[in-house]
């Protein structure tokens, strides 16, 4: 092979490679080779394709349910709500028979999206409030505790803080279940000492039996996560806050806090996801009723009634419980991203 | 303004003894500096002045007033930090009026203040910067207005210029002593640079191991040493330290001989002493003059010169079987500073001679300087 002009692996990153011999393949294979950049991005956007698709399909589902009339449930297709028109086509050879889409539906029941906030059959919204306040307030309390907490994990040096943070991780090891029959005998338990606060003077149907519980449970994850974040803090920040005149708690919030907003973002937004979409306590601490604070998750379940499971309306009603999580992550990420270009965590 | 007292103060750590029962008054309006090599406590008894520290036992005061058990905020101080600790998230003007707003002042006091502070340290124009678009020394200028726009009582600085580059550390030295000038604060400074020491401050408090070696002006610390620590530390290059022994004839070693009367400087017969002589007090035998009492003449070798322009080291052997060693400066190493159009060249064999008004005399059991200068 003493040709020089002769193609082969040697003479691939010659630009001027004339490939006119090659199949749609080989050049291609050539091109990546020659260009790895082109590969990866291909890779990428392969990946990605495959991730949007696998997660935002059944939302696509779920619209397709929501929309469809309530007569046409058990008529709904891969890609096209019930009650639309198709033609029986036969695959040749395997004499397969598909029932592919021809024309439009008919009929579309995009109501089922004012239907559940009727307050005659289910408020929904009453719901979403419910849980978008329980949801809140167990943020609060979380990012609360868990940055006194993180902060003395984080940032202090004490006998027995290894033992203690352990013993603390370990409350989220238990399955939330396990915390279930106690937990439901206290809050159905009569507290005199509750009784001016409220009504029958049990936590039962009132927001503390869910967010209490799930406030307790999903700390310690938020409490490792701010750890982190408040231990790459430097020294120097904490003892220029207090020499200027704020107590150690002063410095945490004025200082440490701020400089750590992606953290801080982090674990709000993991707690409020799990709050809102929490189903085990959520179902079981209330009657399901929306005046006694049953959240979102009871919601969408009251649409399954004894005779009839309203699938449009359970659809229509998913697909809306997750706007306000939808909304709170994308104004959470444009706080994360702020964060990070401040280049926060500098000397 | 005001005093600071350190009474008895010791800090221990697990394993480590930081600060070791440490006396000190710092009098008001004073500018006094902890120099020291690393890890000596030197900033350590600046946290325990803050109050970022507690003391494991002593007390500081201030002002006449007990702060121990106060927090850093209540005691009447400022703090200028080695690593600059400006808040990232804040602007200039923000970071400077912090402990302003945080004392609840009116907001046209405040920006009156910060004015002020700013114009001290020459920062108008980029109060609305943030510090990451701020240059090292600008950062610096920031965490001074910081510290000065409270009007503090004491005013502590803890290698405030250690993370600047040369020139602008020479630059910011002055800008500091003129601060002081105008402020007229007790400020306590820590750093391991003696040069920043001997400059600006009024009382260089030397600091090895937890201890307080000598707490004098500056030039005392440089001429009346209290021990070996405080000679070898303070100067730059440091002193020369031959070991030897007084006999009746005086100080002998086995390079050098110094005659003089025992009894008259002090010393018994026997005795093991360090002879400690500065490089500018050792003079090439021609320019004995420059010596007020030369004493005899030594035979060296030279054995490396430092042209430094405006002088020149001299590194002296005292025999050719002397290896010159890396870690300092004995008995058979001897450095002289001479001006820098001497004829000598790496090689020669010169007589030098010592001033014997500039000779210290140190026991070597225990460190401490006996004389200084020899009659």
């Amino acid at each position: 092979m003493s040709d020089d002009r002769q193609p082969g692996p040697a003479g691939v990153d010659r630009t001027d490679e004339p490939d006119l011999d090659r199949g749609i393949v080989e050049a291609w294979a050539a091109r990546m080779i020659s260009n790895p950049e082109r590969a990866y991005r291909a890779s990428f956007y392969v990946a990605t394709g495959f991730f949007l698709v696998t997660t935002l399909f059944p939302f696509f589902w779920l619209l397709i349910v929501a929309i469809t009339p309530r007569g046409d449930l058990s008529d709904i297709g891969v890609f096209t709500p019930g009650g639309t028109p198709r033609t029986e086509v036969t695959i040749p050879l395997l004499e397969w028979t598909l029932a592919v889409p021809a024309g439009i539906p008919a009929d579309v029941n995009a109501a089922a999206f004012l239907e559940i906030f009727d307050p005659n059959v289910v408020p929904f919204h009453w719901y979403i409030f419910n849980s978008f306040l329980i949801a809140t307030v167990a943020t609060v309390i979380v990012l609360f505790v868990a940055s006194l907490a993180g902060y003395v994990f984080g940032r202090l040096e004490f006998r027995g803080r290894n033992p203690l943070l352990l013993l603390v991780l370990i409350t989220s090891f238990f399955p939330p279940a396990a915390f279930f029959v106690p937990l439901n005998r206290m809050f159905n338990a009569e507290l005199e000492v509750l009784s001016p606060l409220l009504q029958d003077g049990s936590l039962y149907n009132t927001p503390y039996a869910i967010f209490i519980p799930l406030s307790a449970l999903y700390l310690p994850l938020s409490i490792f996560i701010l750890m982190t974040f408040y231990a790459q803090i430097p020294e120097g920040l904490e003892d220029a806050a207090r020499v200027e005149g704020t107590t150690r708690l002063g410095a945490l919030f004025r200082v440490i806090v701020p400089l750590s907003a992606p953290g801080v973002a982090t674990a709000g937004v993991l707690t409020f996801i799990t709050v809102y979409n929490e189903y085990f306590f959520s179902s079981l601490m209330t009657d399901g009723q929306f005046q006694n604070w049953a959240p979102m998750l009871a919601g969408i379940l009251k649409f399954q009634g004894q005779y009839q499971v309203l699938y449009d309306l359970m659809a229509a009603a998913s697909i809306v419980a997750v706007l306000p999580v939808t909304i709170l992550v994308i104004v959470a990420q444009e706080k994360i991203v702020s964060g990070l270009t401040a280049g926060a965590v500098k000397e | 303004m005001a005093s600071v007292t350190l009474d008895g103060v010791t800090k221990e750590y697990d394993d480590v003894l930081a600060v070791d029962d440490m006396d000190l008054e710092i009098r008001d309006g004073e500018f006094v500096t902890f120099v020291g090599p690393s890890g000596c406590g030197k900033s350590t008894t600046m946290e325990a002045i803050a109050g970022l520290t507690l003391p494991t036992r002593g007390t500081v005061e201030i002002g006449g007033r007990d702060v121990t058990d106060l927090p850093p905020k209540d005691r009447g101080i400022s703090m200028v930090f080695q690593n600059i600790a400006l808040f990232p998230h804040m602007d200039v003007y923000d970071n400077v009026s912090f402990g302003l707003r945080l004392r609840k002042y009116s907001g046209e006091e405040v920006e009156q203040r910060v004015e002020r502070a700013a114009d001290v340290v020459q920062l108008e124009g980029m109060m609305d910067r943030m510090p990451e678009e701020m240059s090292g020394g600008q950062r610096q200028r920031v965490a001074i207005a910081r510290a000065i726009v409270r009007e503090p009582e004491v005013f502590l600085m803890d290698e405030p210029l250690a993370n600047l580059d040369a020139e602008l550390r020479v630059h910011m030295r002055t800008q500091l002593q003129r601060l002081h000038r105008e402020l007229d604060t007790t400020i306590v400074y820590v750093t391991h640079d003696q040069a920043q020491a001997m400059t600006m401050s009024d009382r260089v408090a030397v600091i090895e191991a937890g201890e307080l070696k000598q707490v004098d002006p500056p030039l005392t610390c440089y001429d009346e040493p209290n021990n070996l620590f405080v000679a070898g530390f303070i100067g730059s290059p440091s002193m020369n330290f031959i070991e030897g022994e007084i006999t009746d004839e005086g100080f002998t070693s086995t390079y050098t001989d110094v005659p003089f009367d025992p009894a008259a400087q002090g010393v018994e017969p026997g005795q093991a002493v360090t002879l400690g002589v500065r490089p500018e007090d050792v003079h090439l035998q021609w320019n004995d003059e420059q010596a007020a009492a030369p004493t005899d003449t030594y035979g060296r070798i030279v054995d490396v010169l430092e042209p430094m322009g405006d002088e020149m080291f001299v590194y002296l052997l005292s025999d050719e079987d002397v290896e010159a060693s890396a870690e300092g400066r004995g008995e058979g190493q001897t450095l002289m500073n001479v001006g820098p159009g001497e004829d000598v060249a790496a090689g020669d064999d010169v007589e030098v001679v010592f001033d014997r008004e500039k000779i210290h005399l140190f026991d070597t059991g225990t460190g401490q300087a006996i004389v200084h200068g020899l009659e």
